[in-house]
């Protein structure tokens, strides 16, 4: 039996196949329980040239529940350098917790990144970086952030 | 010559009144508006429900939102909703159906509309 | 003369020799009284196994006796070899006493082809032989010896002609009473082992001949059992003689019999499966009246292993009808003639294989081409969905249980669960609940095409019905239900559901406002894509249509209606100045007809702008009431109302009307609803297909352009080229029969090119 997170995975993954949004293109989809994309951020930016690949983690209950995104972070890619992503790979944006909503969309998602990346000002890690990598949890979901910049 | 019908068997199609959401084009071959939750469109059913129409209703917020009733239902019934709109995030207060039902009295009835490009 | 010592010493060796020699013969008699003795049983013996001249010469009395004392004597003396040695080369002179008789009665028999001169023969050699055999009282070695030279003498003269007189005459003692004495020659001369295969061909030519004569073209009754049962009746009976005749009891006849019979038995299996496997196409043509003759079959090749036989013959025998079919194609009347023909022939094959080889490998190894050929031609799974929902199809045996369709998983945890045949191809998969439609829906990658036909055929269906009577379409589902599984089916239910509700809703509003429409409202997004069109309908039947959708509204307070305005049906009265006319007629030609109550002329142009359709269209729904004699074009484009009938005929319409009128189904989705254009209302699953791949035509035209022919496997791999091409060669096979009935592309013989 299709669930719901399937079915509208399916719908998304039609759209993204047609018409990706510029600079995120859609690097695995094999499932309904895994995707990987590839953002880049188009433009003058502190991250221009570099291409980072972000892995989406559905649980039956996408799009109520939010997604598990997290940036891959393994020999060949690693996690941009923003105040806002650890060196792991975990994001800190209130979308993707606090503030999701369901009638956001893997795209979605991945503009608003993009645009997370493209406002940047500086690069570098979050505070107590190391800190939370240590101790972190392998779902980014288990992580409570606290959202000290509501513009992400 | 005078012509009477004696019978007609007619075919057509039921959607739901958007009132004030009325989706401008109002093309018979499109999809029509979809569910922000669950993208599939109104007339069609919301994931958890097989038959479509009265089985699965819309249902509008005071902020003129509309979903399918029981995608609505599953987020607002989660503690992350906070009770707030998907779409504004305002606070979710469900609308009286009356209040859009001013519209369909003033516009002429669909097929009396002007044809469409 | 000196004699040197060596010659003494060898004469006197000599000697000693001869002295030992005749002690031994002489046997210590006195003087040579003992050598006289022998000399005398030599004599004797020598004459009392002399092979005389039966024909003249009288056997001389047998004196006990004698015959004792002489072989004692030369048994003693350690001469007996001697004896046997001159009865031999006695013998050898004597054979050619035989050969002028034996010529002599071979000739007799070429003449007459009497095969009681050949037993008169034999008899008689058998009498020389008789006469000649040494008594056994001498030991089995001068016997075995005596036979060597007798046989080999006898066979020797034999002309080449007898090999097949004496199959001849053993066949002829075939229901007749046993004739122990002539086997028993048989045997003594040495007949039987050495044609012993001549006798067995006697039964294998019965059999072939009783199956010739018995089971051609019979295949209504079981034959092996009735084969068996004149083999235990006739042909068991005959072989005793030959092969049991030594059986002292009924046991030992079983037994000597066992091996021999069931080389017959294996026979007669090789050759009924022999006359079946080239009767096997009209055998299923016949099918199921040839029932019989597949349990036959199917028996026989359990113990005869021409399975490949039979693969081949079948194969070779569709690629014949295949290749017959796709040159006849063009001269076919109807297009789908010959896939329903050949779709028929394959569910025969399916059931007649099906009987010879449950588990199914025969059928998959020879339904290939069949199957191959059906994927390519458009209209098969259109034959396939109408006989699946009791449409003109046969197809469907109504006794067979329905079941789901096969599931591509070998469960080994299932009791039932047998290992493949030894023969199946490693593609093969034991597709155990392999009912007809299993079988034939697997003719295509997925059952999604077949699920999205049906949709269409039941849409059709369902918007044709105008009584609110839709069980037989609501039963139809639940049986498909079983087949394609629930959720396959869901939108089905939801078309059907929409039925019900139509009818309430109706129901209601009629009891708020009685109205003479009485519309189908259909859920959208669960029905096929429908014809839609923007016809404005004029006069009356807008305000109808308008005081519906109030009532509608005011039921369903959150919910309006959309007209599908082209579609469905009007029963109109007609009355003009001098007749009146009944019609049922679609939206369009109530349309056109209600605009002539406002004006009798119009112009072809204006009516179409008036109406929001294109004129040709307009001009089709005219055509409609010029048949009906109510209009008629003055000039081009120009219409006029006949409001009396045109003179000659006012008895009614000018020209008979009546394929308008006629409310048989194909008709009434078909023909009456087309505006447009000339499909029917709703689009097939195929043309919505083929509307998606009209993107690659591009792509074709320049190949075909290019390398001029090619066959459809070929533009399908070329395709694969073209960005984001992902179709099946199925939907590309239908895609480019559409181009061709758009005469945009010819085939022959499966070969795909543009046409001039």
């Amino acid at each position: 039996m299709a669930s719901i997170s399937s079915r509208r995975l399916s719908k998304e993954l039609k759209e993204l196949n047609t018409e990706c949004p510029a600079g995120i293109k859609l690097v695995e989809a094999s499932n309904f329980d895994k995707w990987i994309l590839g953002i880049e951020v188009l433009g003058d930016s502190l991250y221009k040239g570099e291409s980072f690949l972000l892995k989406f983690t559905f649980d039956p209950g996408y799009p109520i529940s939010a997604p598990a995104v997290q940036f891959v972070v393994d020999s060949e890619h690693e996690a941009p350098l923003h105040p806002h992503v650890y060196s792991n790979g975990h994001i800190c944006a209130s979308i993707l917790g606090d503030a999701w909503s369901p009638v956001l969309s893997v795209s979605a998602v991945c503009i608003t990144l993009q645009s997370m990346l493209a406002s940047c000002k500086k690069k570098e890690r979050p505070e107590g970086n190391d800190r939370y990598v240590r101790f972190a949890p392998e779902n980014p979901k288990k992580t409570k952030f606290l959202y000290d910049d509501d513009t992400v | 010559m005078k012509v009477t019908v004696k019978n007609w068997h007619a075919i057509a199609h039921w959607r739901w009144d958007l009132g004030a959401n009325e989706p401008e084009n109002d093309d018979i071959d499109g999809e029509g508006d979809v569910c922000g939750i669950c993208r599939v469109p109104f007339e069609g059913c919301c994931p958890s429900c097989k038959m479509p129409g009265d089985d699965c209703p819309l249902i509008w917020g005071e902020c003129t939102h509309v979903f399918h009733m029981h995608c609505l239902l599953k987020w607002i019934n989660t503690a992350a909703s906070k009770h707030q709109c998907p779409m504004d995030r305002r606070p979710w207060v469900t609308a009286e159906r009356t209040v859009a039902k001013s519209k369909p009295t003033q516009e002429p009835p669909l097929a009396n509309a002007p044809p469409l490009p | 003369m000196a004699t040197p010592l060596g010659e003494r010493a060898f004469a006197e060796h000599v000697k000693s020799k001869l002295d030992a020699t005749f002690q031994k013969i002489n046997d210590g008699a006195p003087g040579v009284s003992g050598l006289a003795k022998f000399t005398k049983a030599w004599m004797y013996g020598r004459e009392f196994l002399f092979p005389r001249d039966i024909r003249t010469q009288e056997r001389k009395e047998f004196d006990q006796e004698a015959f004792k004392e002489t072989f004692e004597i030369l048994g003693k003396s350690k001469q007996l070899w001697r004896v046997i040695e001159t009865f031999t080369q006695d013998l050898r002179r004597q054979l050619p006493l035989i050969d002028e008789e034996v010529l002599e009665f071979m000739r007799q028999y070429q003449e007459t082809e009497d095969v009681t001169i050949i037993r008169r023969m034999i008899m008689r050699v058998a009498e020389w032989w008789k006469a000649w055999a040494p008594v056994p009282e001498l030991g089995s070695p001068i016997m075995t010896a005596f036979n060597m030279e007798f046989q080999t003498h006898f066979f020797s003269i034999l002309p080449p002609t007898f090999p097949s007189a004496f199959k001849a005459l053993c066949a002829s003692t075939l229901g007749q009473p046993a004739d122990p004495e002539m086997w028993q020659t048989f045997e003594t001369l040495g007949l039987l082992d050495r044609y012993e295969n001549l006798v067995a061909s006697v039964c294998y030519e019965q059999i072939e001949a009783r199956v010739q004569e018995t089971c051609v073209g019979e295949w209504s009754q079981p034959m092996l059992s009735q084969l068996r049962s004149w083999m235990a009746d006739d042909i068991v009976q005959w072989m005793i003689m030959p092969y049991a005749r030594a059986a002292r009891n009924p046991e030992e006849t079983r037994s000597m019999l066992h091996g021999v019979g069931s080389r017959f038995d294996f026979h007669v299996c090789k050759t009924l499966c022999d006359l079946r496997t080239t009767e096997i196409f009209d055998i299923i043509v016949d099918f199921p009246d040839s029932m019989p003759a597949l349990i036959d079959l199917k028996e026989c090749l359990q113990r005869v292993d021409q399975r490949s036989e039979l693969v081949s013959t079948l194969r070779s025998l569709y690629d014949h009808l295949l290749i017959e079919l796709l040159a006849n194609r063009k001269r076919l009347l109807h297009p789908g003639a010959d896939t329903k023909d050949i779709l028929h022939q394959y569910v025969s094959m399916i059931r007649c294989l099906r009987v010879i080889d449950p588990p199914g490998v025969l059928l998959h190894k020879v339904a290939d081409p069949v199957r191959r050929y059906l994927r390519e031609r458009p209209d098969t799974i259109r034959s396939i969905v109408s006989s699946l929902v009791g449409e003109g199809g046969d197809l469907v045996d109504e006794n067979e249980p329905i079941q789901p369709l096969h599931v591509q998983v070998e469960d080994y945890s299932d009791p039932n669960w047998e290992p493949e045949a030894i023969d199946a191809g490693p593609e093969f998969r034991t597709n155990k609940p392999s009912d007809v439609i299993s079988t034939l829906v697997s003719i295509y990658d997925s059952k999604d095409l077949f699920v999205k036909e049906l949709q269409v055929l039941l849409a059709q269906r369902l918007l044709a019905i105008t009584d609110g009577n839709f069980d037989k379409e609501r039963r139809n589902i639940e049986i498909l239900k079983i087949r394609f599984g629930e959720a396959a089916l869901q939108v089905c239910e939801v078309m059907l559901r929409d039925m019900t509700d139509s009818r309430r809703i109706d129901q209601h509003v009629q009891s708020q406002k009685p109205c003479l429409m009485h519309p189908t409202i259909i859920s959208k997004h669960f029905w096929p894509p429908l014809q839609t069109g923007k016809l404005q309908m004029p006069g009356q039947y807008k305000e109808i249509l308008e005081t519906y959708s109030k009532e509608f509204t005011a039921f369903k307070q959150d919910k309006k209606l959309r007209y599908l305005p082209q579609l469905g049906t009007l029963d109109l009265t007609i009355e003009l100045t001098d007749r009146t006319l009944d019609v049922h007629v679609p939206p369009l030609e109530a349309a056109v007809i209600e605009l002539f109550s406002t004006k009798d002329e119009w112009i072809l142009d204006d009516l179409s702008k008036e109406l929001n359709v294109d004129s040709s269209a307009v001009r089709q729904a005219l055509d409609t009431w010029v048949d009906y004699g109510v209009v008629s074009e003055d000039k081009l484009h120009h219409f006029v109302l006949l409001e009396t009938s045109e003179s000659g005929s006012a008895a009614g319409p000018s020209r008979p009307a009546a394929p308008r009128t006629d409310k048989s189904l194909k008709e009434f989705v078909g023909k009456p609803a087309v505006v447009e254009n000339e499909a029917a209302p709703v689009m097939s699953a195929q043309q919505q297909e083929a509307e998606q791949m009209r993107v690659y035509w591009k792509f074709i035209e320049g190949m075909l352009t290019n390398l001029g022919t090619l066959p459809l496997d070929r533009i399908q791999t070329m395709l694969r080229f073209a960005p984001g091409y992902s179709r099946s060669i199925e939907q590309l096979g239908v895609f480019m029969e559409a181009a061709r009935r758009e005469g945009l592309v010819v085939n022959t013989n499966g070969l795909w090119k543009l046409s001039k």
